[in-house]
């Protein structure tokens, strides 16, 4: 009897180190680790309650292993999460993935998966994507980061066969204001209850993406 | 009265008092630039502590938009303290040195005399406020450059620079007049109480009581939009990110006809009075 657990317990480990990566998202991987660089021109329209802040111009500069570069003359908000339009946050480190089955959207139905960082190194612990596999690209990915709590990424693209999104909606938590620097005058009255809140809000970015340069890798 | 009006000028740029004014602008300009330098960066990073936490920052904010609205807040206290003083004085120094007498004696309307003051003063005043604007704008630009300012006003606002610009120069407009109201209250001031000190005094107490009161809501429609105190502030609401023009307009006709009331209150306190030795 005693045998037959170990011999049990042996092959379960074997099974579990030799889990496969999902098909599609390796699929999605290598097309995504086509992508050599690429330089666009950014307009970001941030939507948080308690921030009013006109439509941004940026330009960013993305070279494939290197953190993504912005430009601006103003001064722009650049979320965290969510630049990352070549998905390297995601793939850059060792991952094992999980089949969730299927989710319907406006009629279509996309693959979930989730992608699970093995390497400590990650600076996230759980994404669940949910993939095109006609098109073979991720079109929404929630993200649960270690330091910046979950956003929620969501990707539209112009033509059926572009890799990179046209333009990305990024759901994040943001806490409201604890400290109201006040310069005096017209805010004097404070909501307490909105202040006291201890529940994060959300805020939402808009980021419309006009590429002016990508370049493939030919390997 | 075109001739009262050039005495009372000629006056005013003569005594030493004006250009202390002037002096104490400009450091007062100096010490806000020197402690925003130092501190500037420290305090726009508590403000926007929360968005750190999603957001990288590309570009300055530490620059000449944002100085420049900080020098604007002396338009809260500092510089109304040094109209009070100044404008006063130049009546007050008047019953002190006697010379009103001597102006009395000739052939001049009393009223027609207190109104050049109350004139020459409002002049004063815009002059004043159009020193600081000007400056303002050469200081902080010059040394801190443009850009993007934030203004914590309800919510988080941040403006474009050209934005940034228009909306301070508007405010330092409506600051003008109500800083254009606080001269015409210490002038009347000065004929109530005649004494420079009483007078520097009460101009001082009703400025600390005009800025605690715009803080009271006292559930009224009347006295929360249509008292003095709560019109005071008026030259804020360029900041709101919908500028509510609306309001402002209505705030500075009700500050234009609070001027016009104290001016006549103190024209006529004036005719009334005997000028004695």
């Amino acid at each position: 009897m005693i045998q037959y657990i170990i011999l049990f317990y042996l092959s379960s480990i074997c099974l579990l180190g030799a889990q496969n990566i999902d098909s599609n998202i390796l699929s999605i991987q290598k097309r995504m680790d086509t992508i050599e660089t690429f330089m666009a021109n950014v307009e970001l329209k941030v939507d948080i309650s308690f921030v009013n802040i006109p439509k941004k111009q940026a330009r960013i500069e993305y070279v494939q292993n290197k953190d993504t570069k912005v430009f601006s003359e103003d001064f722009v908000l650049i979320p965290k999460n969510g630049l990352d339009v070549s998905l390297h946050q995601l793939f850059k480190n060792p991952f094992i993935t999980v089949d969730r089955g299927t989710e319907i959207r406006q009629n279509k139905t996309y693959k979930v998966a989730n992608i699970i960082p093995s390497s400590k190194k990650a600076d996230f612990s759980i994404a669940t994507v949910l993939i095109d596999i006609n098109l073979n690209r991720i079109i929404e990915y929630e993200i649960s980061t270690k330091k910046d709590g979950i956003y929620i990424v969501k990707m539209n693209y112009d033509e059926s066969a572009s890799i990179l999104p046209s333009n990305i909606e990024v759901v994040f938590e943001i806490e409201r204001i604890r400290i109201p620097l006040k310069y005096m005058g017209k805010d004097a009255h404070i909501d307490k209850k909105t202040y006291k809140s201890e529940t994060p809000k959300t805020g939402t970015i808009f980021l419309n993406f006009k590429y002016t340069k990508i370049t493939y890798n030919t390997f | 009265m075109k001739d009262l009006i050039f005495t009372e000028i000629f006056k005013l740029f003569k005594q030493g008092k004006t250009y202390y004014a002037l002096a104490a602008i400009f450091i007062i300009e100096i010490i806000i630039l020197f402690s925003a330098y130092s501190q500037g960066q420290s305090v726009l990073d508590l403000l926007l502590d929360n968005l750190q936490q999603s957001f990288h920052f590309e570009g300055n904010l530490l620059n000449g938009n944002l100085l420049s609205y900080l020098i604007l807040n002396t338009l809260w206290f500092h510089l109304p303290l040094i109209l009070i003083v100044i404008v006063s004085g130049t009546l007050t120094s008047e019953y002190k040195d006697r010379t009103l007498l001597s102006v009395m004696l000739q052939p001049v309307s009393k009223w027609k005399f207190i109104l050049c003051k109350y004139i020459v003063a409002i002049l004063f005043t815009l002059l004043i406020v159009f020193f600081l604007a000007l400056t303002t704008f050469i200081l902080s630009y010059t040394f801190f450059g443009s850009g993007d300012l934030i203004v914590y006003l309800d919510n988080l606002n941040f403006y474009e620079s050209s934005d940034a610009f228009y909306r301070i120069t508007w405010a330092f407009i409506i600051g003008a007049i109500s800083m254009v109201f606080f001269s015409v209250v210490s002038l009347t001031l000065a004929i109530i109480l005649e004494e420079a000190t009483k007078t520097w005094i009460a101009g001082a107490f009703f400025l600390i009581v005009s800025n605690l009161l715009l803080k009271v809501n006292f559930g009224n429609y009347f006295l929360d939009n249509w008292l003095y105190f709560k019109l005071n502030d008026t030259w804020q609401y360029l900041f709101y990110f919908n500028i509510p023009w609306h309001q402002i307009y209505m705030n500075l006709a009700l500050l234009i006809l609070y001027i016009l009331i104290t001016m006549f209150i103190g024209v006529f306190i004036f005719n009334k009075k005997d000028i004695s030795l």
